[in-house]
């Protein structure tokens, strides 16, 4: 299944690329996370409880970021698995300075799903997915927006 | 052959039970001390098992098992195989690989059992189960059917070093040289796709092992309880008779409740033997789309040989067929295909060649149409073909093309699932045919009703398809009837039931030989402490041949009956009658005696009886034919095309069919109105949808369509009555005609209510979305 789309971001490219490598932040941008660990320099490992449709369940799993071009462009892998299935993706994800203070995030995806995620959830996920990102990515926003205005004064 | 009973169209007798909830099926069986039974099931279609954690499941509260495949001990062994390969065919390749109680080193389909918790309740044993930590290794799936078979394929079995499961090639008479001398050679490519049954009840099991008795008692939702229990006394080291299964009301076979040994069965008996407490398994849905067996995935390249004036000369026909992950039911299915495609037609040259894929989805075993389905479609489209491009009328080349009633018994040459050659045993196909034709209203139709509506802007088409239906075949099934002091009648069979109407149907068999009510006459099926000895519910055989067993035991009784109240009466037994309970002097009705008192003297509680005796009025008897009945008919529908939408709605359907003697007119009906609901789901409505990696995508019925009472047409049924000269009341089996012709039919009225697109269909089911790509396609070509 493939996943893509962009999301605008109100500040500085330096600072959206610093969120998205930051685990916490994105520990609480993220829906329904419940940990995130890191393990190495790249890599993480947590928690996620999802729901898509009859399907919801905790998923255990792990995120590894590689090709890392800062603050241009890397590559996410995220593998994870609990009672609902599994999910194995990869994506890349690209950020773009339009602006001083606009900065485009790209990604393009794919991944596979497995277990009752795509028997049951299947026609759903897609939705849900991206739903769970455009969240994540105006929580991210948000954050963004506060920590600029908490630097504003320095 | 309609009698006082035999034929009539009498209400069911179990219906009021069923009707009321009184009836017994497994999920009803409640037990003091039962456990529960929950699966953990791969959600990988192809993987190695690393290791399995199941130590924090033992530790969950109320836990009291978690079986993996290393804790089966000597159980675990793939199980014996449901059916052998066929004998008498030269060149036969079977390479073995049946189901395992549970997957130990190697997953090899999504669905498959791993690991099973038994817990105080259902609830605490799927908790538990989803604590069992499994490491897999996941592989590349074997999902394409032409890829499985190509290089660089990844194995199943690598010991096999293929996926090639099976070869078989027949061929009757030449057909190189009946191309060689043809005027015309049509061909097609035709793809049919894997449903599911989707039975009303899922499969289920409780198993009971008593320590005191030493015995085990297993309700299971079998379709084969006395071969269930001779296999697993084997499995388990038991002796038979300590084992009794009973299969209650079961809510639909359909086929795949005759796969014997699957994993539930034997897991669920051995951790009741191990604990010496009931245990129970209830299959739930998610669970039937992954661990039930399926059916209907195979691509055939097909070619027909005729003459300028459409006379066929041969057929080709070779084909890929998909067992799945394992092969337990050996060729059954595709040997259906090889007998069935030349159906009713005479083809005096017959090449058919298979070859049987191992693939990383659940094994694959005989769904009602078993195989014959496919034959069928892909004669029927060769025969569609074939008129259209001789510009013959499409029943006419099938007519003249026929076997005719006077070539009986018919040998195609051709050996099928009962491992004979197979002989088409009687029939009067083109009179099936024109009753179709006009019932109907064929031509009518085409010349003045179609083009009517056409210039209304309609889209309407008519399809007609004939299809045969080998039945009724052995090896033997048996019955055993007493006539009780009490009067009423006691009837015992081996085979299960699994809604086909026995408790009815049986009765009225034994009620025409024995003058006694049907009401009157108690029928046990599916128990083996009742009666043990049979094979099973399974290729439209019950009617035929326990149907027969019962009228040969109800003969034998009747003989007991006349031979002893014809001393008692003091009259020759040529002038005795049985009627209404009692057997009475035919022109001296008030000289009589019932049937009660005679089975009290029959059965003397002292004194002496003349050497020889045998006690009571009773009898067994088994019966098995040489081959099976085939069965025939047409069917033909008008189908209107919604040109925004492509929904396909049937709005007229009728059937002539000819099983021989009917034994119940409204049982039959039944028979066949459930057949066209499953026929259209295969034509219109079902399809598993797998992904690449062999993650199925619509396991609900949410997304897995099947037809709705709103989509079945109404179902006009003639009966035709060529009784078969196999059994002595001329049965022949009716459990899957209404389902194979459906496809065929289907197609053909679609591509006739979209001429403008000249569409050539060669594929089932289809969809809403599939004929709409299907005609863009055209619009494109």
């Amino acid at each position: 299944m493939k996943l893509e789309g962009d999301y605008l971001f109100n500040g500085p490219r330096e600072e959206v690329w610093a969120m998205v490598r930051d685990p916490e932040v994105l520990a609480s941008c993220l829906p329904g996370t419940q940990s995130l660990k890191q393990i190495s320099p790249n890599e993480y490992e947590g928690g996620i409880y999802v729901r898509i449709g009859p399907v919801s369940g905790s998923f255990a799993g792990r995120l590894t970021v590689s090709n890392e071009v800062p603050p241009e462009s890397c590559t996410l892998t995220v593998e994870g698995k609990g009672a609902a299935g599994f999910a194995k993706g990869v994506g890349n994800v690209f950020l773009e300075a339009q602006a001083p203070d606009k900065t485009l995030l790209k990604y393009t995806g794919e991944f596979n799903i497995g277990g009752k995620l795509a028997a049951i959830g299947q026609r759903l996920i897609e939705s849900v997915g991206k739903s769970m990102i455009n969240k994540g990515f105006e929580t991210l926003d948000k954050t963004l927006q506060a920590r600029m205005a908490g630097k504003t004064p320095n | 052959m309609a009698g006082k009973y035999l034929g009539q169209r009498l209400k069911r007798n179990e219906d009021p039970r069923l009707l009321t909830g009184q009836a017994l099926f497994v999920d009803d069986v409640q037990l003091p001390g039962m456990l529960h039974a929950a699966f953990l099931r791969s959600d990988y279609a192809h993987a190695w098992i690393k290791s399995i954690d199941p130590s924090a499941a033992r530790q969950h509260p109320g836990v009291v098992a978690v079986y993996t495949a290393a804790d089966l001990g000597k159980i675990w062994k793939p199980g014996p195989l449901n059916v052998p390969p066929p004998s008498g065919i030269p060149g036969v390749v079977f390479n073995q690989r049946t189901q395992v109680p549970m997957a130990k080193d190697k997953v090899r389909h999504q669905g498959e059992a791993v690991a099973v918790v038994i817990a105080e309740s259902r609830y605490i044993a799927e908790d538990a189960a989803a604590e069992i930590v499994v490491d897999y290794e996941p592989l590349e799936a074997v999902i394409d059917l032409e890829k499985a078979l190509g290089e660089g394929s990844p194995l199943l079995y690598e010991d096999l070093g293929t996926n090639l499961a099976s070869f078989v090639h027949q061929e009757n008479g030449s057909y190189a040289e009946a191309a060689a001398r043809a005027d015309l050679i049509v061909k097609t490519h035709i793809v049919m796709e894997r449903g599911t049954a989707a039975a009303l009840e899922n499969r289920g099991y409780v198993a009971s092992w008593d320590n005191k008795s030493q015995s085990l008692t297993m309700w299971a939702t079998t379709q084969g309880p006395i071969a269930l229990r001779n296999g697993l006394a084997t499995i388990l080291g038991l002796s038979e008779h300590q084992i009794r299964v009973i299969a209650p009301f079961v809510g639909g076979g359909f086929g795949p409740k005759i796969l014997l040994y699957q994993p539930e069965e034997i897991v669920v008996s051995w951790a009741s033997l191990q604990l010496g407490r009931p245990v129970k398994w209830i299959e739930d849905r998610q669970e039937n789309f992954g661990d039930t067996s399926q059916e209907r995935r195979q691509i055939h390249e097909a070619e027909m040989a005729l003459t300028r004036d459409g006379k066929i000369l041969g057929v080709k026909d070779v084909f890929i067929h998909d067992t799945g992950a394992y092969n337990s039911y050996a060729l059954t299915i595709p040997l259906n295909t090889q007998t069935h495609t030349t159906g009713p037609y005479k083809v005096a040259n017959y090449l058919t060649e298979y070859r049987v894929v191992f693939t990383n989805r659940i094994l694959v075993t005989p769904l009602r149409g078993a195989g014959r389905t496919y034959g069928t479609f892909v004669m029927e489209r060769l025969m569609d073909k074939a008129a259209k491009r001789l510009g013959m009328d499409r029943t006419e080349i099938r007519r003249m093309n026929m076997i005719q009633p006077d070539e009986f018994p018919y040998k195609t040459g051709i050996v099928g699932q009962d491992f004979a050659k197979n002989v088409l045993d009687s029939g009067n196909y083109p009179a099936a045919l024109d009753k179709a034709k006009e019932m109907i209203g064929y031509e009518a139709f085409l010349k003045e009703e179609q083009p009517r509506l056409r210039a209304e802007g309609k889209h309407v088409g008519l399809g007609i398809s004939f299809f045969t239906e080998g039945s009724g075949v052995g090896p033997y099934e048996g019955a055993r009837i007493t006539v009780e002091a009490s009067g009423k009648v006691n009837l015992s069979t081996g085979v299960g039931t699994q809604g086909q109407g026995h408790f009815t149907s049986f009765a009225q068999v034994a009620a025409e030989q024995l003058g006694v009510d049907p009401k009157n006459i108690f029928v046990t099926t599916g128990d083996t402490e009742a009666f043990h000895w049979g094979a099973g519910t399974f290729a439209s055989r019950g009617a035929t041949v326990a149907g027969s067993a019962v009228n040969a035991a109800a003969l034998l009784v009747r003989q007991k009956i006349l031979k002893m109240a014809s001393k008692i009466l003091e009259a020759p037994e040529e002038e005795l009658e049985l009627a209404d309970g009692m057997v009475r002097v035919a022109d001296i009705p008030s000289r009589c005696i019932s049937l009660a008192e005679l089975a009290v003297k029959a059965n003397p509680s002292r004194g002496a009886v003349e050497p020889g005796t045998e006690p009571g009025l009773e009898a067994t008897a088994y019966f098995g034919p040489p081959y099976g009945a085939t069965a025939y008919g047409c069917c033909a529908m008008i189908v209107e095309v919604d040109p925004d939408t492509f929904n396909a709605r049937i709005q007229r359907l009728v059937m002539a069919h000819d099983c021989g003697t009917v034994l119940n007119p409204m049982i039959l009906e039944g028979q066949i109105h459930g057949g066209v609901g499953l026929g259209l789901g295969n034509s219109f409505f079902e399809k598993l949808e797998m992904d690449d990696n062999g993650q199925l995508q619509n396991a609900s019925f949410m997304d897995y369509l099947i037809p709705r009472a709103s989509d079945l047409p109404p179902i006009e049924i003639a009966h035709l009555h060529t009784p078969s000269p196999l059994n002595p009341l001329g049965i022949k089996g009716v459990g899957e005609a209404g389902a194979i012709p459906i496809p065929p039919a289907f197609v053909q009225a679609v591509e006739d209510a979209l001429p403008e697109y000249n569409l050539e269909i060669s594929e089932a089911p289809l969809s809403p979305n599939r004929l709409f790509q299907i005609v863009q396609a055209a619009k494109q070509a």
